[in-house]
């Protein structure tokens, strides 16, 4: 479909931003690319191709995403490692009533402290992006991930 | 594992020699003695395949099965193996079929494994096929023996295992009996894979004493605190286990302090914004907030609150293991339970708020032992000798009963071994 540049380059800010907060450790600036109400799921493919709900993350609104990140920085103890996330140009679906769907590709390679790189996951971000004025933020974003047998474990979203 | 050393320093399994983890002959005789042993292995639940015609894979250690609900509603389970030359014969994870066909010489297997078509049997043209004396009867594929509790299904290859509810033992029939009491609605899959050996993480599951410590969650909000009415659990042969807790039965001060002077609390306690998420919402005769229930040798089957779930545990050789778990709730729950416990299934697999943890521990038990595996961790926790049940959390004996049926069907015990 034609879209107007000017969404183009909002929705791909948005994506390559919450991308790069995420690397770079600045999960505060990444959930501000959620709307209060938006909802984050990262979602098993098989799942998705079951029709079953449950996700690896699943957060309805964005007070529960904050909850998991506190507890992520407080309680949780993990793999130390790096992130790095490689998206592909987002394919816009649909413009309506001032929300993009849209479809990213996705992969994550981590790198452990002792330097060693491999592919952590692989998948699709299918989002919905509210667009007002110069502003763009998640309404939802689910991350549906081909890597669905997650090696070690998954503490950063992804 | 015989080379003129005893495996075991002591006759209670409280020292764990670190080659159990490691030594390739010891894993292939574990497939052999365990897996194919006479214990039943968890292959699945019945609401995982609840039409005729449904299968799916599961694993006898490292083995894959396919177990499936038969034409005739009855459950079968076979290991996925062309008897012809050994190809696999199921491709797809799960799926709904009327026979299975292997796709290198197309031979076709009923749901039970029994062998219904080879392709040119009798040659083609009066020439070629199978000799005269080869009988489609005696070429089925490898079943298992099948039974079912309450919707979870096991197999076992011996003739000679236990019956079903007796192997459990009363511990786990009431346990299990009324998680599972109800028809079930599946609600999701996660998957882990962890680069460790496999009998740390059945060792992790009866270990009560690191659920408040490693999992600074569950301390945090009282979900498994050392300070509350908690214990564990074992069946009379002690080759099963419980963890169990009751939430809100102690005191947040009297948590803190206890902690606090036990040098484990950093700092103070966080607060959520939805509190849901740690909500235990009564559903049970006793009120227990917490079971984590341990079915030897393969299987857990848990509460967390409200998020119910079954945890299938695969071999990968000897230094990784895949859990599978499998979140369900109940048939007549309504629309906010459902929801409740899809939030909740946020506690546990591999991104779970209670359970990451665990693949970062267990890997690193991987491989601090690995290099030099010489030496014994040590389980002391909540005493040596006897096998007891204990009401505290500070406490690893049901790691000990782990061992100590693992050696039994091992041919491992010492001298005098604790059963």
């Amino acid at each position: 479909m034609r879209v107007d540049p000017n969404v183009k380059q909002r929705v791909e800010s948005l994506i390559v931003d919450s991308a790069m907060y995420i690397d770079r450790d600045e999960l505060d600036a990444w959930i501000d690319c959620f709307e209060p109400d938006a909802r984050y799921i990262v979602l098993p493919r098989e799942n998705r191709l079951l029709d079953l709900p449950v996700g690896i993350i699943h957060c309805e609104n964005r007070a529960r995403l904050e909850d998991r990140i506190v507890c992520l920085r407080h309680a949780n103890k993990y793999n130390p490692h790096f992130d790095r996330h490689i998206v592909s140009l987002p394919r816009i679906l649909a413009v309506a009533g001032g929300v993009a769907s849209v479809e990213t590709n996705f992969m994550v390679v981590q790198t452990d402290k002792t330097g060693e790189s491999r592919l952590f996951c692989a998948g699709v971000y299918e989002d919905r992006i509210r667009l007002d004025g110069d502003d763009a933020k998640f309404v939802e974003r689910i991350a549906v991930i081909d890597t669905f047998t997650v090696p070690t474990l998954m503490a950063t979203p992804v | 594992m015989n080379r003129g050393e005893p495996t075991w320093e002591r006759n209670d399994y409280s020292k764990v020699p670190y080659r159990l983890y490691h030594d390739p002959e010891i894993y292939r005789l574990e497939q052999e003695r365990v897996f194919r042993g006479p214990a039943w292995t968890v292959l699945g639940l019945e609401a995982e395949i609840p039409r005729p015609g449904d299968y799916r894979i599961a694993f006898a250690g490292d083995l894959p099965i396919v177990f499936n609900r038969g034409n005739d509603g009855r459950i079968n389970a076979f290991v996925n193996r062309c008897a012809h030359r050994g190809a696999e014969i199921v491709r797809e994870p799960y799926g709904n079929v009327k026979d299975f066909t292997c796709i290198y010489h197309s031979w076709c297997y009923s749901p039970g494994g029994d062998l219904i078509g080879v392709p040119f049997m009798r040659g083609v043209k009066g020439k070629g096929g199978m000799p005269a004396d080869f009988r489609m009867q005696d070429n089925g594929l490898r079943k298992l023996r099948v039974e079912s509790f309450n919707g979870l299904i096991f197999g076992t290859f011996r003739d000679d295992t236990e019956p079903l509810e007796q192997y459990l033992g009363a511990l786990l029939v009431e346990n299990v009996g009324e998680i599972l009491g109800r028809p079930i609605r599946l609600l999701g899959y996660q998957r882990q894979r962890i680069h460790a050996n496999w009998k740390m993480y059945l060792e992790n599951v009866r270990d009560a004493y690191h659920a408040s410590l490693l999992h600074e969650f569950n301390r945090t909000f009282g979900l498994s605190r050392l300070t509350q009415t908690s214990g564990g659990y074992m069946d009379d042969r002690h080759r099963h286990a419980m963890l169990f807790q009751y939430k809100g039965s102690d005191s947040e001060e009297a948590a803190r302090k206890t902690y606090t002077d036990g040098q484990v609390q950093r700092g103070d306690y966080m607060t959520l914004k939805d509190e849901s998420l740690v909500a235990a919402i009564r559903e049970n005769r006793t009120g227990v907030s917490t079971r984590i229930i341990s079915i030897f040798p393969n299987a857990v089957v848990h509460q967390i609150a409200n998020c119910l779930g079954l945890r299938r545990v695969r071999t990968r050789g000897p230094g990784e293991l895949e859990i599978e778990f499998v979140l369900f709730g109940y048939q007549d729950d309504d629309a906010a339970m459902t929801a409740h416990r899809i939030y909740q299934a946020n506690m546990v697999g591999p991104a779970g708020l209670i359970s990451m943890e665990d693949g970062e521990a267990l890997e690193r038990v991987q491989r601090a032992t690995s290099p030099d595996p010489s030496g014994a961790g040590i389980i002391e926790m909540g005493g040596k000798g006897p096998l007891l049940n204990l009401d505290t959390r500070v406490n690893e004996i049901p790691v000990r009963g782990f061992w100590s049926y693992y050696s039994e069907l091992m041919g491992l015990e010492p001298d005098g071994a604790q059963r």
